[in-house]
């Protein structure tokens, strides 16, 4: 009896709660320190995604809000990548836990949204008027707000701007993705590292957003809505012109991290978020230059990076406690100082002319580069932002063109497979709560 | 004599295939950048230095990593073979109804693979509100089931008038356990630790799973974080981080290698 | 002497409860960590889950009906019967050609056969990194072929890699056999002219063959679950090219969020290994009987 009777309880004890939330309970907020003079205002947990200097740029904001009133304590806690919020928030919600905010990728938010974790925000934003139009409304399905833009991105065309005049070539991005194939030679004639200097570098993980904006380039698309056309002939072509730069050519390479190749002069060129501009114009020994991602067909580049969203398992005094964060992240000087600070786009219109920003741009002209290519921006195909793990069915396509040789039309055919497959999984819910 | 020479020719091949990486790590480790690059290959550092190290201590915590390396190890340990000795203990000395059928479950548990309880267990700790603590990274392991065997194993082997002898003496069960019992048993719980201790310490996916803070990293974990932030272009930083990771068990096993040869070897053969 | 049986009862009360006492923690932590999850997943696989909704989502066997039926699937099993055979017959091979030179009377064999073990008790993290220098298209020793970037290589070179750490362990186990082998036996078939090959061939390796059969067992396992050096090396590319069936359990359940596939893969991998383990099992029992 005594045995059996602690075997039940050790087989009840996760079958309890596994998992199991309930939309609208209020959950516990996850633990942390409060500094003795904020101990009597409410307390905003932010999980931020953001190391390094961006992460020091998250702390100088936060401090500053708590100090701006006298209601609100936000701490901000680093829980790593993208990917890494999006895990732990959902372990959270599992352990009847919930942080007040999250920092919500591209391609993480829908998932919340669609499981109903988030709290709509319309009711909470001072006014929305304010925002970048075209990043706001990435988060609004049916006039409802599910998160507010953050740190928002386009990929630039980063270029070493000494190894572009030790090859003798103008000093700008080049136009199409023709002009950089016919810069290649060039460049291949100088000496980096003992070896050739590569023109272009491809990501081997996560390589999928930049190629994005890349099918759109040579014509193509990822899916119309969810249905799949990744296996049509503008994605084809796409996939055709890196495989011969990497194969035929021999310009390119499949890089586990491009901007550290990059930063450390092994690589001409690379697509990568604006956001590491800071970043990288710091860590680089050469002078960095940024320009558009190249067009071919077609121009268009996707968008990309962090929004917040508020949880929806929290109290109301929290939820309007964190709403107070959302409105000051939303006053264009701080919009602005996040831009300076990073890299990442202005995502309040009035940031723009902060007078900071503009001088800033004006000495380096770099940090204009992601506001101008905005007109260009789009938001990503239906199948990379709601398909479960469609992103790691594309990159792992692109790893066999770029490490194989593998023909494009085939990999392209086996991926569209994969993601019909996994259109058809959120297809009923996408078609409930989208469109 | 020909055949000897030979053999030794052999011999020694075999020493560099296995020494070599580890000499190449070290050695790289203390080369500036230049010579680590440079073709072919400089089997000797010109300039002897310590900056790689430096590099790699402050691209990640490895204090934090060691120290938590450090607790996980010894608390995973010490609880582990507590457990497989009690339990030991239990089965071979003590009456219980249905004692068998015990026994039997705490042996099935080798057949449970430790990668196909990953998920359930997340949620699990999840649950439990564990994930990035101690003890979310420590008690899911403490389980034992093939050291309670090998301990069961010996302590039947020991001849059955010593504990008689104690139960007579009126010494309780603890005592004789902790007197006669484990005095008697140091070879077997010396192979039992030494298991335990380098799986712990080696532990890579649970730890990679249950964690999510550098803070709680181990040495393994925060070795492929420093890695993928590193990039594969700074290799003097990562081979010194590489080599703050190895360093601790390379030395114990350069001081205690007959035991930890000993025990893993002997440990494998009883199972 | 007859002791009173109030006293022996409470007596054997007390020895219950001091069993129950010891044996509980062992037991309720084998119970919740151990036995719970094969109870769990087989729930989850049963379910479509992405662990952020509210509740899962009853999906009957539709998870093994996909799985089954998926080339994916089929090229992962692929993936870890090759990585998995080669890993087993190399370990065999080399340790048991080890074990022989570790036999042999040579100076300093005791120090190269601790050099040889010494990778076995290393971080396989660690291990990884290094050999990932190592095999560095641009600055590696091995610079050649682009090991992990290249479909062909990857495999191949996390085999050695896994060779590299275990063959030490391999070679000691054999040699601990080797020298439990009866001595009279070699020096009789010395005596009547056996050639050295004959010697090792019909007498050395089927007495050796319970620790074959061990190493055999114990490396499958092992090698199925193998998952450190992959993530460090490959991270199960490129492409699918090093998707092991550990592998794709931890990218389905913990980078896809799909805890009903996770679960799915689990249960087989489990099945799969309690086949290998029941068999290991059957024949030991047997050779017992036959004893």
């Amino acid at each position: 009896m005594r045995r059996r009777g602690f075997l039940g309880l050790a087989a009840a004890l996760p079958l309890a709660g596994c998992g199991y939330r309930s939309v609208d309970a209020v959950y516990s907020q996850p633990a942390g320190a409060v500094p003795a003079q904020y101990a009597r205002r409410v307390r905003v947990v932010f999980w931020s995604s953001y190391g390094g200097v961006n992460g020091k740029a998250v702390d100088g904001l936060v401090a500053k809000f708590n100090e701006s009133q006298d209601d609100v304590y936000v701490e901000v806690q680093f829980q790593g990548s993208y990917d890494d919020v999006a895990q732990k928030v959902a372990a959270a919600l599992i352990a009847k836990q919930a942080p007040d905010l999250a920092v919500l990728s591209d391609v993480t938010w829908e998932r919340f949204f669609l499981n109903e974790a988030l709290e709509p925000l319309n009711g909470y934003l001072a006014d929305p008027a304010v925002y970048q139009p075209k990043l706001f409304g990435e988060y609004v399905v049916k006039g409802q707000s599910w998160c507010v833009p953050f740190a928002r991105s386009t990929p630039i065309l980063y270029y070493n701007r000494d190894a572009f005049a030790a090859a003798g070539l103008p000093d700008r991005a080049p136009r199409t993705w023709s002009e950089l194939q016919s810069w290649g030679p060039s460049l291949a004639k100088v000496q980096s590292g003992g070896r050739a200097l590569r023109t272009l570098a491809f990501a081997k993980v996560d390589g999928d957003w930049q190629f994005q904006g890349n099918v759109w380039q040579f014509g193509g698309s990822y899916s119309r809505g969810l249905d799949v056309t990744i296996a049509e002939a503008g994605a084809v072509a796409a996939g055709e012109w890196q495989r011969s730069m990497v194969h035929s050519l021999k310009l390119a390479y499949m890089a586990s991290s491009p901007s550290t190749d990059f930063a450390n002069g092994l690589v001409a060129t690379i697509q990568e978020s604006t956001g590491g501009l800071k970043s990288m114009t710091s860590k680089a020994k050469f002078r960095v230059g940024a320009g558009f991602v190249p067009g071919e067909v077609a121009s268009g580049i996707a968008t990309g990076g962090g929004g917040i969203g508020m949880l929806r398992n929290i109290s109301a005094e929290r939820k309007q406690a964190a709403a107070a964060f959302l409105t000051f992240l939303a006053r264009p000087e701080n919009a602005a100082w996040w831009t300076i600070q990073t890299g990442y786009l202005p995502v309040v219109e009035a940031a723009r002319e902060v007078p900071e920003l503009k001088k800033l741009i004006a000495e380096q002209p770099n940090y204009g580069v992601a506001i101008a290519q905005l007109a260009n921006a789009r938001q990503q195909d239906a199948i990379r932002l709601y398909g479960r793990n469609a992103n790691v069915a594309i990159y792992t396509g692109l790893q066999q063109i770029y490490a194989d040789n593998a023909a494009p039309s085939k990999v392209f055919a086996t991926v569209a497979r994969r993601l019909d497959a996994i259109g058809a999984e959120v297809r009923r819910l996408y078609e409930e709560k989208v469109l | 004599m020909k055949v000897r020479a030979l053999q030794y020719v052999v011999l020694v091949g075999v020493a560099a295939v296995f020494v070599g990486p580890l000499y190449w790590l070290v050695s790289t480790a203390f080369k500036q950048p230049a010579e680590i690059y440079q073709w072919p290959p400089s089997w000797w550092p010109d300039h002897l230095t310590w900056e790689n190290f430096a590099l790699a201590w402050k691209a990640a915590p490895f204090d934090r990593f060691f120290v938590n390396s450090t607790v996980i190890t010894v608390a995973g340990t010490a609880l582990k073979v507590t457990n497989a000795v009690l339990t030991a203990y239990a089965f071979a000395y003590l009456r219980f109804p249905g004692k068998k059928v015990l026994f039997f479950l705490v042996l099935g548990a080798m057949m449970v693979p430790g990668h196909v309880t990953l998920l359930p267990n997340y949620l699990t700790v999840a649950t439990l509100g564990w994930i990035n603590t101690y003890a979310g990274l420590i008690i899911p392991g403490i389980g034992s089931a093939f050291a309670t065997f090998l301990m069961r194993q010996h302590f039947l082997t020991l001849p059955s008038e010593v504990t008689d002898a104690a139960a007579v003496d009126g010494a309780g069960h603890l005592r004789t356990l902790w007197r006669v019992v484990l005095p008697m048993s140091r070879p077997m719980l010396v192979t039992v630790v030494v298991i335990t201790a380098v799986e712990e310490w080696n532990n890579f996916v649970w730890p990679l799973i249950v964690t999510n803070t550098a803070s709680m990293r181990t040495l393994p974990v925060g070795l492929l974080i420093l890695k993928d932030e590193e990039g594969l272009a700074n290799w003097g930083t990562i081979m010194a981080g590489t080599l703050l990771v190895l360093a601790p068990m390379l030395v114990i096993f350069l001081i205690a290698q007959r035991y930890i040869v000993g025990g893993i070897t002997q440990g494998a053969l009883k199972g | 002497m007859q002791e009173n049986p109030v006293g022996l009862r409470s007596r054997r009360r007390r020895e219950y409860w001091l069993f129950a006492a010891l044996v509980a923690p062992n037991l309720l932590v084998i119970a919740v960590f151990a036995y719970w999850p094969i109870v769990y997943n087989a729930f989850l696989s049963l379910t479509d889950w992405n662990m952020i909704a509210a509740r899962p989502a009853f999906v009957g066997l539709a998870n093994y009906g996909r799985t089954l039926t998926d080339p994916a699937f089929h090229r992962t099993l692929w993936v870890t019967v090759v990585f998995t055979g080669l890993i087993v017959a190399g370990s065999l091979v080399i340790g048991l050609a080890l074990a022989f030179l570790f036999n042999l009377p040579l100076k300093g064999r005791g120090a190269v056969r601790t050099i040889a073990f010494a990778p076995h008790v290393l971080s396989g993290a660690a291990v990884a990194t290094i050999w990932l220098f190592i095999f560095d298209p641009g600055y590696g020793l091995l610079r050649g072929p682009d090991w992990m970037n290249n479909s062909d290589w990857a495999l191949p070179g996390l085999v050695i890699v896994y060779l590299w750490k275990n063959a030490g362990f391999a070679a000691l186990i054999y040699l601990a056999g080797l020298q439990g082998l009866p001595k009279e036996l070699d020096e009789a078939a010395v005596m009547d002219g056996a050639s050295t090959w004959r010697r090792f061939h019909a007498i050395k390796l089927p007495l050796l063959a319970p620790i074959t059969f061990f190493l055999l067992i114990t490396t499958v396992i092992g090698t199925f679950q193998a998952f450190d050096v992959i993530a460090v090396m490959t991270g199960g590319g490129p492409g699918d090219a090093t998707t092991t069936l550990s592998w794709a359990i931890y990218n389905e359940g913990f980078q896809a969020f799909n805890a009903g596939r996770a679960a799915t893969l689990s249960i087989i991998m489990f099945v799969i290994l309690l086949v290998v383990t029941t068999v290991q099992a059957r024949v030991l029992e047997r050779r017992v009987h036959y004893r």
